[in-house]
């Protein structure tokens, strides 16, 4: 088992030495200047963290919606077919594959081959073979760059979201969201630059799926409620109007200048601006939440308001998941729009260890028509082009039915590390392709493997980074997201 | 002699340099001569196993240089079994002859074993196998947290008058090498501060402040900090720490997420143990085996119920088992983590990778915790406990009377009555009569069966809800008999004619009149009834009172006869005789058709209290006898006390009496007891608890000194006393550094929850073992050990960052600083309650609900979590008190990183986000607080009539309260500006001035503009960052 603990803490008080030694002028003017140094480090000597910068190169994306489907959905249920697991059902896995791997509830000896219940057909003018239960995405299938052959590293749920979210299987580490904040900064005064929606139940990961890790919590991911107020809180107490709540500031952040000079502890500039964002997104995040500007036909085609399934009671369920998921997409758009820079969209949980059938179709209908409608409004609104759009979780399932002990048939799959699949769209991803091949029963890659890693360097790249040079120096290392290792995956970039 | 073979793939072992042994030995082997191991076999093993297999790294959990692990195997079984040499995975692997499990040394890792190698460990496991002392290697480890605790000898230093305890010494010393100086003494005012947040989690009154600041005393400074550690708020700060550690929360967490009602108990027992300063050894048995105790105090039992905080699943179609097995290995993991700083639970699904907890000793570990029972225990509060017993004497003086005046009847002048009860013949005996000229009806189509014995058979079909009733005659009646009697004829052989053989009765009607006459039947009363047996709730009491859907039913007592008696209130009689009908209702409407299928009734008109079987035999018979046994008389005696009314009545004065006893209080606390038969631990291979593998005895961790068992079986209280015991190297290094890590931010060790081999490397070892040492020396003593710390200059150092320092120390390890850091969750909410003086100071007790936005409990499982803001001072109190619902806790408490409670947290995270500016900013109780300081600051220093002196003056106060110090010039400038522009806002827009100050009572002689803008201030003093902060 990987050391699971939470050092976050620690960690994140060491680092802020890299950065704004004052933070006086807290949010000033977004001024555009490029303040990535040639080896790469942030050097924000004096200037708001957050101030929008350039990567090593020119960028195809600006923006970046993750879709992060936690509990690891079933590749062969989804987006692999794989007529000869067909075939093959109820027969036993060739030695060569299970004897050196483990799992975690299936027992070895009595492991038999589950064929899928799904129907795969083929979509869009590339002819990409999809599960009958994405008919929505299917139709974007020409803006969809589908990895066939993605593997980890991490096993369990926990060190497995760490390792797609942070890029190493352990705590500590910023999330993929906050490197590219951190390297970005964003275009907004008035909301974090990272936001996180979430529907269904909470994720094993949590918060350390979008903590900034050893960067400075400025770079962290900012959650956000989907229903009633956006963050609690958000609303100033009776009497106060917002002229006051600005004198307010004011002084909160004087006085607090006043200590960050004899203190000179940059946890007092990070506390100037977390009250300066916390005042503009007061009035910000109600403006963004309020929905009725838009028109029917956007909101219907998000599948906003839609008809809640009769049946709810699932992994990935919950009275109005249908609903919040569907806003949370909108709202995505909505944050795209006033320049957050990265949206995370979590769902949990696809970890289909028994009734898979049902469990899948149920979470499929949940996520097909909103995030095909997210892509369709992105590119109606030419933000498509510079938008990348994920749709990813942590690893694969099985190929064979899971026995665990109790069950007396085989109705889901276990953990599988080694192959899976995601999809992005958008921001220099070249549509309408799959990329890699696994075997016959999709165990394993056998062509154009794509480690996680190798993803992580092709995401950055897509941003404009090399993914050798966005480093931090933490405890006398040059730390990056691919500290790993990965390579840019170019067939995936137009 | 046999060819050497190369194996194709080969063995344990991986350095390729070696040579291998095999080579150089080609001695062929003579049946029956003796092999020696230390010249023979172990040779081998050097060479070709215990690189993955040795002290360095234990692949699969084997490892091969130490006889008892060898011998006990790795997570696959058995390696070596001596004299079998087809069991043991050793040969099957060094062979190769099971292809599935492949050939050892793998391929790559080493030098195949030859086939001469082999047939020498084969003979030698053969012959038994033997493996001498002297070629035993101790399993051990040269990590330096395994390593015996002891005082180590204090560095010299040059700059001696800095030097105020030894802990100075060690940090001077390090500083000194490196050429850094250590940074000045904060200010009292600082000091005084961080001393009450550290210690107490609360601020310094302004009047204590100025104190301090005043107190012309050269021990001013020790004496702050000894007033400090004796005040109850103590125990609730550094108990706050320890309820990180134990996971504790009000709830079951899961879907259900059910309150935990007692949980509050243990937390009040970690309060309470900390300010009376029980000695952390003690503090330590308690909580890991205070249940086991020779005659355990409640208030160790209590302790006991740190294992109940586990998570505890009751959703449908939990496998209990699976659940106690994670419980069983989150106390492992949790005891692991608290008292040896070791993530032992690496080793729950195979060997640790990193440190030396193999996957067998991970279930050895977990065998000591395997065997408890969760159990709820009376568990009063002292005040509680004192008022019972105080009640209970009173109670039983008076009841002892009343059992005294009893027995002096009893034997005074019961045997006076009994004689002249004896003399009147009359109703002496009864006997039980069959019915004469009965009849019988019932519901069609049903029909009666008369059989020989008197009883009916109910035959026919059987229709819902029918009603027997059965017609007589008596010269007079005073009660009637019902026996229900089982037959072959009826489901599961009745007496009920229900499928299961049950039958409910319902009501029981008893109606007479005079015999020979017309006359309507008239209902007589029962007033008593009594059966040999009822089932649960279903008495046969229910028989006869008014409600008609309940009654009497013999569930699970089927296929037996049964007898109750119904008694009326009156001797019946009549001169014509009695003509009388018995009513049998069968109302029972939920189930099927739970009829009675066969019974008997008999009648009497005895006058006295009636008894299931009429007078008993040997009661006849004592009347009977012309001279009476001493026997008899007693049987008579014992039968007369139900007849004899004084007697009688002064029972029923004891039963009153009785039923007002005081009650114990109902205060509950979670527990556990250890099963008496241990449960047999067994390796769950990969961590699955349904793939058991061996079975594991109860043992401590190989690396560590061996835990003495005090019985032939180690027990969890053995495991508790070895943990405090001098041999355990790690538990006061690991509790020193913990408290050091509150203190300065970081421990001497970073990783304060790993000590393994991953965790860091201590910055200052020397220090680690003086404090560890000096601890125990001190007799366990935690405000000992805070004292020392806080009275080094180390503490009392400034925390402003040197700029200086940034690149040599970016993270103060060398401590030439103090540490500056914003306080954890509670306290920040306890800060604010503290400045506004809302906070309600009462220590212990149930938790809380305070407000909190009312739509967010909605997001638990089913809304389940209903939360009621509770009324009172308990709006008020400390954030520790504040009921911890896991699935959804507190939002202030998350917005400010408290821990979900679902694992033991020895480290917090301290986030700095936005929406914690909100909340201070907007959140319902920080703007009461806000209100309540405002109004504080007006009322607490008077107008003087001199504008300007005024709102100096309040300004101090308000800084004074809020940040014990005075501002500086240009933060009394900043605030004096916004105050007046305040007061310009609330003089024009009164309504906003109202809603500012919300419900709040202006103080008198103040105005309301004035009050409302004084609240806006206090508003920006709660928000800034050195109200948050300790400094």
């Amino acid at each position: 088992m990987e050391k699971i603990m939470d050092i976050t803490n620690e960690l994140r008080q060491q680092s802020r030495r890299n950065f704004f030694t004052s933070a006086s002028s807290g949010l000033g003017g977004l001024a555009l200047a490029s303040l990535l140094h040639d080896d790469g480090v942030v050097h924000g000597a004096e200037a708001n963290p957050l101030t929008p910068k350039f990567g090593h190169f020119a960028p195809k994306a600006k923006r970046c919606i993750f879709v992060f489907l936690a509990g690891a959905p079933s590749h062969v249920d989804l987006y692999d077919p794989k007529p000869v697991l067909q075939q093959r059902h109820g027969q036993g896995l060739p030695k060569e594959l299970t004897e050196k791997v483990r799992f975690a509830f299936i027992k070895k000896e009595s492991a038999i081959l589950m064929g899928s219940d799904r129907k795969f057909r083929p979509h869009g003018e590339c002819g990409m073979e999809l599960s009958d239960v994405l008919p929505h995405i299917g139709s974007c299938a020409d803006d969809i760059a589908l990895v066939r052959s993605m593997h980890t590293d991490a096993f369990n749920h926990h060190p497995a979201q760490l390792m797609m979210t942070t890029g190493v299987p352990r705590f500590g580490r910023p999330s993929m969201g906050s490197w590219l904040t951190y390297g970005l900064g964003c275009e907004t005064n008035d909301l974090p630059a990272y936001v996180v929606l979430s529907a269904g139940r909470g994720s094993s990961g949590g918060v350390s799926n979008w903590t900034s890790g050893f960067l400075p919590s400025t770079y962290e991911g900012v959650v956000f409620r989907g229903d009633g107020e956006p963050v609690l809180n958000l609303n100033t107490p009776n009497g106060y109007s917002r002229d006051m709540q600005k004198d307010s500031l004011g002084l909160i952040n004087s006085l607090n200048r006043i200590r960050l000079e004899q203190q000179k502890d940059t946890e007092i500039a990070s506390r100037i601006n977390s009250y300066e964002l916390a005042f503009r997104m007061q009035k910000a995040a109600p403006e963004l939440i309020d929905v009725s500007a838009e028109t029917q036909e956007t909101l219907e085609l998000y599948g906003v308001g839609r008809k809640e399934p009769e049946k709810t009671n699932f992994r990935g369920g919950g009275a109005n998941v249908y609903g919040q998921f569907s806003r949370n997409c909108l709202l995505a758009r909505r944050l795209l729009e006033r320049g957050v820079r990265f949206v995370t969209l979590m769902h949990a949980s696809w970890d289909h260890h028994s009734n898979l059938s049902e469990e899948i179709s149920y979470n499929a209908g949940m996520l097909d028509q909103p995030v095909a409608g997210l892509l369709k409004d992105l590119k109606r609104r030419g933000m498509l082009d510079d938008t990348l759009v994920i749709c990813a979780g942590e690893f694969g399932r099985t190929p064979l039915g899971e026995n665990r002990g109790g069950n007396k048939q085989n109705t889901g799959r276990d953990h599988h590390p080694y192959a899976y699949s995601l999809w992005m769209a958008g921001g220099g991803i070249q549509g309408g392709q799959v990329v890699g091949k696994t075997d016959e029963i999709g165990w394993a890659p056998v062509e154009d493997a794509v480690h996680v890693n190798d993803f992580h360097a092709t995401t950055l790249k897509l941003f404009g980074f090399d993914h050798h040079r966005l480093v931090h120096e933490f405890k006398g290392l040059n730390v990056r997201l691919t500290d790993q290792g990965g390579k840019v995956v170019e067939k995936l970039i137009a | 002699m046999k060819r050497l073979i190369l194996l194709v793939s080969s063995c344990f072992l991986i350095s390729i340099s070696v040579p291998v042994w095999g080579q150089e030995k080609e001695t062929p082997l003579e049946q029956g001569q003796k092999i020696d191991f230390a010249k023979s076999i172990q040779p081998i093993l050097r060479a070709s196993c215990y690189s993955c297999h040795g002290s360095d790294a234990q692949e699969g959990g084997l490892r091969l240089d130490n006889r008892a692990r060898a011998f006990s195997g790795g997570d696959n079984g058995k390696a070596i079994i001596a004299g079998d040499i087809k069991a043991g995975l050793l040969l099957t692997l060094i062979k190769g002859i099971d292809k599935d499990l492949g050939r050892m040394p793998p391929e790559g890792e080493g030098t195949p074993l030859t086939e001469d190698q082999i047939a020498l460990i084969e003979n030698w496991i053969a012959q038994g196998a033997e493996w001498p002392d002297s070629a035993d290697i101790a399993v051990t480890s040269d990590h330096w947290s395994f390593q015996p605790l002891s005082r180590p000898v204090l560095p010299e230093v040059k700059q001696k008058d800095w030097i105020r305890n030894p802990i100075d010494q060690f940090v001077l010393a390090r500083l000194e090498s490196e050429g850094i100086s250590p940074s000045k003494r904060a200010s009292r005012s600082t000091l005084i501060r961080r001393v009450y947040l550290d210690l107490l989690g609360l601020l310094p009154s302004a009047e204590e402040v100025e104190q301090y600041l005043n107190d012309q005393r050269i021990d001013a400074y020790q004496q702050m900090v000894n007033r400090a550690l004796k005040s109850s708020h103590y125990g609730e700060r550094w108990g706050r720490h320890w309820l990180d550690l134990a996971r504790y929360a009000d709830s079951d967490g899961y879907e259900k997420d059910r309150a935990r009602p007692h949980a509050w108990r243990y937390r009040d027992w970690v309060i309470n143990s900390l300010n009376e300063d029980l000695p952390f050894d003690q503090f330590t048995v308690a909580q890991i085996a205070g249940d086991m105790l020779p005659e355990s105090t409640v208030s160790q039992r209590v302790a006991s119920g740190f294992h109940r905080n586990t998570l505890h699943n009751t959703e449908g179609g939990t496998d209990q088992e699976e659940d106690r097995v994670k419980k069983t290995v989150d106390r492992t993991n949790t005891y692991g983590a608290i008292w040896l700083g070791l993530t032992v639970g690496c080793a729950q699904c195979h060997s640790h990778k990193y440190d030396p907890i193999s996957h067998r000793e991970y279930y050895q570990l977990y065998s000591f915790f395997n065997s408890m029972n969760e159990q709820d225990v009376a568990a009063p509060t002292a005040a509680e406990a004192a008022t019972y017993d105080e009640q209970l004497t009173a109670y039983t003086a008076k009841h002892e009377k009343l059992i005294k005046t009893r027995k002096q009847y009893e034997a005074e002048k019961l045997p006076d009555a009994l004689s002249k009860w004896l003399e009147v013949d009359a109703n002496l005996v009864y006997q039980w009569r069959p019915l004469t000229n009965a009849m019988m009806t019932g519901r069609h189509p049903a029909t009666f069966k008369q059989l020989d014995d008197g009883s009916v058979l109910v035959e026919g079909e059987n229709i819902r809800s029918d009603v027997y009733t059965v017609t007589s005659t008596a010269n007079s009646l005073s009660g009637i008999r019902l026996e229900v009697l089982p037959d072959d004829s009826l489901p599961k052989k009745g007496p009920g004619r229900a499928e299961n053989g049950n039958f409910v009765l319902t009501n029981v009607q008893v109606l007479v009149r005079q015999s020979g006459t017309n006359g309507e039947f008239t209902p007589v009363h029962i007033g008593r009834a009594m059966a040999d047996f009822s089932q649960n709730n279903w008495e046969v009491t229910k028989a006869i009172n008014e409600n008609q859907d309940d009654g009497w039913a013999v569930s699970p007592e089927i296929g037996k006869r049964h007898v109750a008696v119904f008694q009326l209130d009156d001797v019946i009689s009549f001169e014509a005789g009695v003509e009388f009908q018995v009513v049998l209702h069968q109302k029972y409407e939920t189930g099927a058709t739970h009829n009675i299928g066969r019974f008997r009734l008999t009648t009497t008109d005895f006058d006295g209290v009636l008894a299931l079987e009429g007078t008993p035999g040997n009661v006849v018979e004592a009347i009977a006898a012309d001279s009476r046994s001493e026997e008899q008389t007693k049987v008579l005696l014992a039968y007369y006390k139900n007849i004899d009314e004084s007697y009688k009545q002064l029972v029923q004065a004891e039963k009153e009496h009785e039923s007002q006893s005081p009650k114990m209080p109902g205060t509950k606390a979670q527990s556990v007891v250890e099963l008496e038969n241990p449960r047999q631990a067994n390796i769950h291979l990969r961590g699955n608890f349904l793939t058991k593998g061996e079975a594991v005895a109860t043992q401590g961790l190989d690396v560590l000194p061996s835990v003495p068992a005090e019985s032939d079986q180690l027990t969890r209280l053995d495991l508790a006393n070895w943990t405090v015991s001098k041999e355990n190297p790690l538990t006061a290094r690991v509790t020193v550094n913990r408290v050091w890590q509150r203190y300065f931010g970081r421990g001497i060790v970073e990783t304060s929850d790993d000590f393994g081999i991953q965790g860091s490397e201590p910055t200052h070892p020397g220090l680690l073992d003086w404090l560890a040492t000096e601890f125990r020396e001190q007799g366990w003593s935690l405000k000992e050990l805070h004292r020392l710390i806080l009275n080094s200059a180390v503490y009392q150092q400034q925390s402003a960052h040197r700029p200086e320092l940034a690149e040599i120390d970016p993270d103060n390890e060398l401590l030439a600083r103090q540490y500056r850091s914003r306080v954890e969750a509670e306290i920040i909410r306890d800060l604010a309650l503290n400045a506004s003086g809302l906070l309600a100071e009462r220590v212990g007790g149930p938790s809380v609900r305070p407000p909190q936005p009312s739509e967010y409990s909605a997001l638990t499982y089913a809304n389940s979590a209903k939360w009621q803001t509770s009324e009172g001072e308990n709006r008020y109190r400390r954030g520790l008190y504040t009921f911890f619902q896991r699935t959804s806790p507190y939002p202030m408490l998350m917005t400010f990183d408290a821990p979900d409670s679902n694992t033991c947290i020895a480290r917090r995270s301290r986030s700095n986000t936005p929406l914690q500016a909100l909340t201070i900013w907007n959140d319902v109780v920080f703007t009461e607080c806000a209100q309540y300081l405002g109004r504080r600051v007006v009322d607490e220093v008077k107008g003087s009539g001199k504008a300007e002196e005024d709102i100096k003056q309040r300004v101090n106060h308000a800084f004074l309260t809020c940040l014990s110090r005075r501002p500086t010039r240009p933060e009394m400038a900043a605030v004096t500006s916004f105050y007046k522009s305040q007061m310009a806002r609330m003089v024009e827009d009164e309504q906003a001035a109202r809603d500012v100050l919300g419900g709040v009572p202006i103080p008198e002689e103040a105005k309301l503009a004035e009050t409302a803008s004084w609240v806006a201030v206090a508003r920006v003093l709660l928000n800034t960052d050195e109200f948050i902060t300790k400094e």
